[in-house]
This record gives C-alpha cells, sequence and structure tokens, in this order.
C-alpha cells in the first residue's frame, strides 16, 4: 500500500529546495534528520540515492531550461559540460570507493571523518564569507580538480559532504554561483544512478540478499520532485548575489548542523 | 568578421555565461517571464511524476 507521510514530503521538499539552489544538503541534512526521526539507515540511504538520482536529472534538464547552465554534448563538448562530466566521474569512482571499503571492511573513525568534513565546510564556507567583495574571479580548473578529489575522498571514506566541498570548491575555482548549482545538480543525478546501480550490483555479485524498505521512497520522491521542479526557476529570477551570501551562510549552518549531531544531540 | 565570430563563439564557450549575461541584462520581471515551451516540459514532467507514483502503487 503506497503511503505518503506529510512530515517527510515537507522535509525533502525544503532539503531539495535547497540543494538544487545552493547545490548542498539534501544527503548531508535530510540523513542524520530521519535518523533523528527513527528511521533505519536502509529505509534511508538506498531510498535517498533513488530519489536524489530522478531529482538530480529532473534539476539538471530545468537549469538548462531556465538557462542557468549551457550543457553541450554535442562534440566539441563546452568547458560547463567538462566541468559537470569532471565532477561527476570522480564522485562516481568515489562511490564506488565507498562500497570497496564497505566490502573489505576497513574500519574508519566515524566521529573523526565526520568532524573533519564538517571542519572543512565550515572553513570553507567562511572564507567563501570573506571573499564575497572580490568580484572578478577567472576560472581555475586545476583547483576545481583539486576540489573535486578532494570531495570525492571524503565520499568515498565514507565521511560525506560531496555536495558542499564540491559547490564551495566550484566558487573558489572562479565559476558563477548559479552555473555551479546546476552542474553539481545534474553530476549528482549521475553520482547517485551510480549509487543505486551499486545498492542493486553488488548483493548480486556476491550471492546474497538485501533488504531495502520502500516505505518513504513516495513521499521523500513526491516532496523531492516538485522542489526540482521549482528550484531552477528560483535560481533563475533571484539575483546572483544573493546566492553569493546565501551558499556560504547555508554551507556554515550545515558544518554547524552536522557538528551539533555529532556532540551535542 | 570570421575572426569577430570567432571571438565571440569562445566568449560563449565561457563559464556561466548565459546565467550571467540574463542576470545583468534582465531585469527580475523579465526574468521570471517563462516560455511556453517550458510549460509544456513541465507538464511533461509532472506527467512522468504521475506514472511513477502509479507504478510505486503497483509494486509496494
Amino acid at each position: 500500500m503506497l503511503e505518503l507521510i506529510p512530515l517527510v514530503i515537507v522535509l525533502s521538499f525544503l532539503f531539495e529546495t535547497m540543494d538544487s539552489c545552493a547545490g548542498m544538503g539534501f544527503g548531508t541534512g535530510l540523513t542524520p534528520l530521519l535518523f533523528t526521526i527513527g528511521y533505519e539507515p536502509l529505509q534511508v540511504v538506498p531510498i535517498l540515492l533513488i530519489s536524489e538520482a530522478i531529482t538530480g536529472f529532473t534539476s539538471g534538464f530545468f537549469h538548462q531550461e531556465f538557462e542557468n547552465v549551457n550543457f553541450k554534448f554535442k562534440r566539441p563538448i563546452n568547458q560547463e559540460s567538462r566541468v559537470m562530466l569532471n565532477i561527476a566521474i570522480i564522485g562516481c569512482l568515489a562511490i564506488l570507493l565507498s562500497v570497496f571499503i564497505t566490502y573489505y571492511s576497513v574500519k574508519f573513525d566515524k566521529t573523526i571523518i565526520k568532524t573533519y568534513v564538517a571542519i572543512l565546510v565550515l572553513v570553507m564556507g567562511l572564507i567563501s564569507m570573506f571573499k564575497l567583495k572580490i568580484k572578478s574571479k577567472n576560472y581555475k580548473p586545476k583547483l576545481l580538480t583539486f576540489f573535486s578529489a578532494l570531495a570525492g575522498f571524503n565520499k568515498g571514506i565514507g565521511a560525506g559532504g560531496y555536495g558542499p566541498v564540491v559547490m564551495l570548491g566550484q566558487i573558489f575555482s572562479g565559476i558563477y554561483e548559479k552555473t555551479a548549482t546546476a552542474i553539481v545538480s545534474f553530476s549528482e543525478g549521475i553520482v547517485s544512478l551510480v549509487g543505486v546501480s551499486a545498492f542493486v550490483l553488488i548483493p548480486v555479485i556476491q550471492n546474497t540478499s538485501i533488504e531495502i524498505d520502500f516505505l518513504l521512497l513516495p513521499s521523500v520522491f513526491t516532496g523531492g520532485f516538485i522542489a526540482a521542479l521549482i528550484s531552477p526557476y528560483m535560481v533563475r529570477v533571484i539575483p546572483n548575489k544573493i546566492w553569493r551570501i546565501l551558499i556560504p551562510v547555508y554551507a556554515l549552518g550545515i558544518g554547524i548542523f552536522v557538528l551539533l549531531k555529532l556532540y551535542v544531540l | 568578421m570570421e575572426n569577430e565570430n570567432f571571438i565571440d563563439e569562445a566568449y560563449k564557450n565561457e563559464i556561466g555565461f548565459y546565467a550571467k549575461s540574463i542576470d545583468t541584462e534582465m531585469s527580475i520581471y523579465e526574468r521570471m517571464k517563462i516560455k511556453k515551451s517550458t510549460v509544456f516540459r513541465i507538464f511533461g514532467a509532472l506527467g512522468i511524476y504521475a506514472l511513477v507514483m502509479g507504478f510505486l502503487t503497483f509494486i509496494l
């Protein structure tokens, strides 16, 4: 029986709106919140991946439709598509690395690595705020590759925070905020699709079974999908100078939330 | 002329060119307008949403 849970719809809508507008927060913010409400990891993680795969592509498509970005996949592919593919490929490798680490049961101290990512996001958010007055920025591809690899490494070792690090990394590398948001949304769609495939294929390869609970899927998908339609329009209409302030402030909020969740809540 | 076109194309290839131009050249009111083709695509997306929900109702 299809069950819609209003609280989950509202939370998914809010976090996906911010994810599609500011390029971060759906995984980092919503996952611990759903755990706090009382849902189990197998009820949350695969469902968020499935939903993010669909909403990532939807949001990416409408970002293109509202001209926040101009992806061109016919040869020669343009810079924006190249950056998106670069981020997506590193993210896919990271997801596979995290599955490999889980498979071989390599143990990391979760508290330490999550604290490191929260502090990294906080520091990057603060630096972005200090850099608000600098207007002309040139695109620095090497810096972007460094941040994509750093975000991929964090995701690979299970520390999360992929969206915030890639998003702020793009801004540090001189990419226009509105376009950076669109690039992250589309690349997260590709990365999540690989994540979903890993969830489905790994048990098949290992000849084991994994029990995924689909209870939350209709609610998460409903909230996320509506947000993925509205957010690209909001990104188009609201001036970039607002996003320049809002994105680092939101990143600071996420960093503080992760630290509070680890040490206080 | 050919050279000018080349420069123009190179400029359009810059990251964020379209978003930047829309931001600087259009007012908020102009940015709020939605093309008819986009409205059709939004309805198309809602159709996909209905199909997915129908499928979920069927399998869950």
